[in-house]
């Protein structure tokens, strides 16, 4: 056998090993470029134009919520636990916002540094009940999204009170997609935590905890800051919220919860802790909006919308979970 | 400005990258079509939030009947989209509304301030839109609305005069979280402040929907003294039916306009209620349309409108007309207005399948 022709072979399975490695990720980033394909062609023969400037910034602007919450999820769901307060950490940001930010930069600037610090300080809570406390993540997080939603309607009982419209478009420019920039962001973000020794424990953790531990890895500390990331990133999520409403509404997060987890399902994350990239979400959270949009311009009755989100959704889990199980089976 | 864009988001994600590249393609590729011919219809659609209970679906089905009838056949072209309860998600369809390039949006939204933004760029645009039931605070938005603080007051007083200012009350409330449910509790509040003898003994969701009324009535009502009167701002059928399976007398009941209230005001299941139906009309959504479509055609000026409520006491309620025998109990009987000085005039058809009635629609908006 020729020398090149084993380097040939080496290169190709090293090919289908990061693609096995990396199969959510790539399937989620294969099913965002098909919805957008979609979209593109159910536009054109509604409008028989392409979309355009403004439909790329609202899309990203009604997005960056999702992103940035999906994301806070994504920290949580690595370790294998489900944040179910985000809803109610962003109810809680949405609602601090609206109150108490005003027209200076010192108020702009310290309200959204002290409501980033509180979301942290709510994951942190999470955390350590669910790492110290030795609590189920679930049982955790559905008692404290209780509790932050009601801090949140105490801190802004009925919608109301508003955000300067400097802080809107710096935050979510009605003119131009300059929220891309936080797009990218968020997934540098992801990026430097995959490679940080934090990014590194929350991972082994989420695969394997006891090995984790065998392995001198502080799983307590990993799953305590798995919680609070999740915190901050749903506070930068209630803020964004804000700023696309112009105003607050201290029940406007609530349905974020679940639609983080569809998210980070669709991003290709697994469930079961351990794998999965931060950059599928970000994906899965376009992904979502997307539907919205395809099932808009191709003028289904209204009455079967949902329905057929839900069938968006179970058949692109089921083909994830299909082709995922395949390319491992495949590369082994 | 474009090129810039589609490089910087082909480097942070592919797909953003691709939207963008839809974006310069579309500069590019794609004259928009040729607009404002002179005989034109106005395009118009109907942003609706949630579509979960009879009322919502009634406030659709008239409005899809208007459109089939004059003068909207000829004048509207007319589109509807649900998004439930879900701010980002209406806030995604006005924009794809906005894309469309729309020339009116009428709008149930799912929150009071969630869409102030995105109707705000519609606005700016030169997009007319009008907010009806569940209204926004947006300063641009025109509002089409009933006076929700007089509904609680009327049925709280209605309720004070049955019962010689002296008693129980319970209040079944709605959908909290709302501008409608705070101020109907606001009202109600106002009047049993001024009688310090009206003991409000509980005070419960029904969700504006009568199963869910009828559920947590049932529940509550072992625990609960005797009742001397029924506040209830939707679903009251459902608690009056709770009421009857604990076997409990059915006091004076003030509520909405459901079909199987006015029922019991007849005497239904061997049971008669001495009542007071008042109905946020569902019919709001054509008063919105009508708006938008006089705007458009520069024959009325933009303000807001409140109108009056329909209502039916035991004196005056009428089957075949305020009350329908064979239609289910939790249907909305306020589908139309009645009288001389009606603000419109429907079918049942109308509000049953959403089909045209017969003739033209006339809408008497206030004069201007």
């Amino acid at each position: 056998m020729s020398a090149e022709a084993a380097i040939e072979r080496r290169r190709t399975r090293r090919l289908t090993h990061f693609l096995a490695q990396n199969v959510g990720l790539v399937l989620a980033l294969a099913m965002l470029v098909m919805a957008v394909v979609l979209y593109g062609a159910a536009y054109w023969i509604e409008q028989t134009a392409l979309p355009g400037m403004f439909e790329l910034t609202s899309t990203v602007n009604n997005t960056m919520a999702l992103v940035l919450c999906g994301m806070g999820q994504a920290f949580v769901v690595v370790t294998r636990g489900l944040d179910l307060s985000v809803g109610g950490v962003m109810d809680l940001a949405n609602a601090l916002a609206a109150v108490h930010i005003k027209d200076s930069v010192g108020s702009m600037v310290g309200w959204s540094l002290a409501i980033l610090a509180i979301g942290a300080l709510l994951g942190l809570v999470n955390g350590l009940l669910v790492a110290v406390g030795r609590l189920q993540p679930i049982l955790v997080t559905l008692a404290t999204l209780s509790i932050y939603q009601g801090l949140a309607i105490r801190v802004l009982p009925q919608p109301g009170g508003s955000i300067p419209p400097v802080y809107s478009s710096v935050l979510v420019n009605p003119n131009w997609p300059t929220a891309l920039v936080y797009v990218l962001v968020v997934a540098l973000i992801w990026y430097a935590f995959r490679r940080s020794s934090l990014g590194v424990s929350i991972f082994a953790l989420g695969n394997d905890e006891q090995a984790a531990r065998a392995n001198g890895i502080d799983t307590v500390r990993a799953q305590i800051a798995a919680f609070t990331l999740s915190g901050l990133m749903s506070a930068a999520a209630g803020l964004f919220l804000a700023a696309t409403a112009t105003a607050g509404d201290a029940t406007t997060g609530n349905g974020f919860t679940l639609s983080s987890i569809v998210a980070v399902v669709l991003g290709g994350m697994n469930l079961f802790g351990g794998r999965g990239s931060g950059v599928g979400v970000i994906a899965g959270a376009f992904v979502t909006t997307m539907i919205v949009n395809i099932l808009f311009f191709s003028n289904i009755d209204p009455l079967y919308q949902s329905f057929y989100e839900g069938l968006f959704l179970v058949i692109a889990v089921v083909l994830g979970a299909l082709i995922s199980r395949l390319m491992r089976r495949r590369s082994r | 400005m474009t090129g810039q864009f589609t490089r910087r988001g082909a480097l942070g994600l592919g797909a953003a990258g691709l939207i963008s590249a839809g974006a310069a393609g579309g500069v590019l590729l794609s004259p928009r079509l040729a607009s404002a011919a002179p005989d034109k219809k106005f395009k118009i659609a109907l942003s609706n939030s949630f579509i979960g209970n009879k009322w919502r679906i009634e406030m659709e089905n008239v409005f899809k009947a208007a459109l089939q009838m004059e003068p909207f056949k000829s004048e509207v072209e007319g589109s509807w989209f649900n998004s439930g309860n879900d701010v980002s998600k209406q806030s995604q369809q006005i924009s794809n509304l906005i894309a469309k390039k729309v020339d009116a949006i009428v709008v149930n939204a799912a929150s009071p301030t969630g869409l102030n933004g995105i109707l705000t760029q519609a606005t700016e645009r030169g997009i007319v839109v009008v907010s009806f039931d569940n209204v926004v605070t947006a300063p641009s938005v025109l509002k089409v609305n009933t006076d929700q603080v007089a509904f609680g007051k009327q049925l709280a007083e209605f309720l004070v005069k049955k019962m010689n200012g002296k008693g129980n009350v319970i209040m079944v409330t709605g959908v909290a979280g709302t501008t409608v449910d705070e101020d109907r509790n606001k009202g109600a509040e106002a009047v049993w402040a001024q009688h310090p003898d009206i003991k409000v003994v509980n005070r419960y969701t029904g969700m504006w929907d009568s199963a869910t009324a009828e559920r947590n009535t049932a529940a509550i009502l072992p625990s609960l003294p005797q009742i001397d009167g029924i506040w209830c701002q939707g679903g009251t059928d459902g608690v009056l039916k709770a009421f009857i399976s604990a076997k409990r007398p059915l006091p004076p009941t003030a509520g909405e306009a459901e079909n199987g209230f006015r029922k019991f005001m007849l005497g239904y299941m061997d049971h008669k209620v001495d009542g007071l139906s008042i109905g946020q009309p569902p019919f709001l959504s054509v008063i919105s349309l009508e708006l938008a479509r006089r705007i458009l055609a520069n024959k009325y000026p933009k303000k807001d409108i409140t109108i009056p409520f329909p209502f039916v006491t035991n004196d005056t309620v009428k089957q075949g007309e305020t009350v329908f025998e064979k239609l289910p109990d939790s249907f909305f009987t306020d589908f139309t207005d009645a009288g001389p000085n009606a603000t419109v005039k429907l079918c049942v058809e109308a509000a049953t399948d959403g089909k045209a009635c017969s003739g033209e629609l006339n809408v008497n908006l206030p004069s201007a």
